[in-house]
């Protein structure tokens, strides 16, 4: 899962080498949190977060697979 | 409502016009319904006490008319592809044709999913960059199609954006997965004819489920030109809906 957003996310951005996710686990349910550069926010989340909320969307296909729930959040970088 | 969409029942005077009446209405062969005679309807006493005839036609749930291709190996498909690319090196399309390949390819690795990926140019009239159509083929693929083809377009937003970064240009990129999308074209086709029809009949405007925009888009198209009917979508993405109103 972690991987998923991983290559969507790098595949996305101009500074792929800034993309870090931190993967937080409680029991079944998963917390990706994304990071990317400040500029490449807009790529990842998109209008209206019509990026973020399609990854989502395939990020729930791969964690039922996995009998699992994910959630994901997009950080500001500081 | 979403058990029509595969069966139509029709009322004339007689069975046999009603089947020749719902076979015209659905677009396909008597081979390919099912028949069910619901009331077979009465001439009655001079008119008194007649019944129309009632049946019902249902689409016998067909196989895809095209056999999945025998699955390659992946690592035949590579090679192949491989081959093709380098063969064709100086057609920018074949380029992107490939890419596109693999980054579905990849995504599909990435959320577990099994299934062979095909990609070719669709011929539109339009001019520009033509549309890449992507197919995907496999079993059990209902999840990769999702609520509404949610998840589909999913899918298929996150593979344009990807090919479009990639390649710096925008390209349009259709995903289908065993067919869905043109089936569910049809579908939605002959559902707009029939709710046409009721909304003249009963002088009453129609309301269908609420559809994602490409969809609401089918219906409207579909009946731009029917007589008699005109076409609004009402309310807020993602309840919109298309209304078909009599004239």
């Amino acid at each position: 899962m972690k991987t998923l957003i991983e290559y969507i996310a790098k595949s996305l951005v101009d500074n792929p080498e800034a993309v870090v996710i931190h993967e937080e686990r409680h029991g079944n349910a998963v917390n990706l949190v994304l990071k990317v550069a400040k500029d490449d926010m807009g790529r990842v989340i998109g209008k209206n977060g019509r990026v973020a909320n399609a990854m989502r969307i395939l990020l729930r296909v791969a964690a039922s697979r996995a009998g699992q729930r994910v959630t994901l959040d997009v950080e500001e970088p500081r | 409502m979403k058990e029509n969409r595969t069966s139509l029942e029709i009322i004339a005077p007689t069975v046999e016009e009603a089947i020749q009446r719902g076979l015209q209405d659905l677009g396909v062969p008597s081979s390919s319904v099912q028949i069910d005679i619901l009331d077979e309807g009465s001439r009655g006493l001079f008119g008194i006490g007649a019944r129309q005839a009632r049946i019902r036609l249902t689409i016998k749930e067909a196989l895809p008319p095209v056999p999945p291709p025998a699955p390659l190996s992946e690592q035949v498909v590579e090679e192949k592809l491989a081959v093709e690319n380098i063969s064709t090196h100086t057609q920018p399309d074949n380029q992107l044709l490939f890419k596109a390949e693999e980054v579905v390819r990849r995504l599909l690795e990435e959320m577990h999913i099994k299934a062979s990926v095909s990609a070719s140019t669709k011929n539109s009239a339009e001019q520009g960059i033509p549309t890449i159509y992507i197919d995907i083929r496999g079993k059990d693929l209902t999840v990769l199609i999702g609520p509404q083809a949610e998840t589909l377009n999913a899918l298929q937003y996150i593979t344009s954006l990807i090919i479009g970064k990639q390649s710096n240009q925008a390209v349009p990129i259709m995903i289908d997965v065993e067919g869905y999308r043109s089936r569910r074209e049809n579908q939605l086709r002959h559902l707009a004819r029939r709710m046409a029809e009721q909304a003249i009949k009963s002088g009453r405007r129609q309301i269908l489920e609420p559809m994602p925009a490409n969809e609401r888009r089918i219906i409207h198209l579909e009946l731009k030109e029917y007589p008699g009917v005109t076409t609004e979508s009402i309310g807020v993405e993602p309840r919109r809906k298309v209304t078909i109103i009599p004239k």
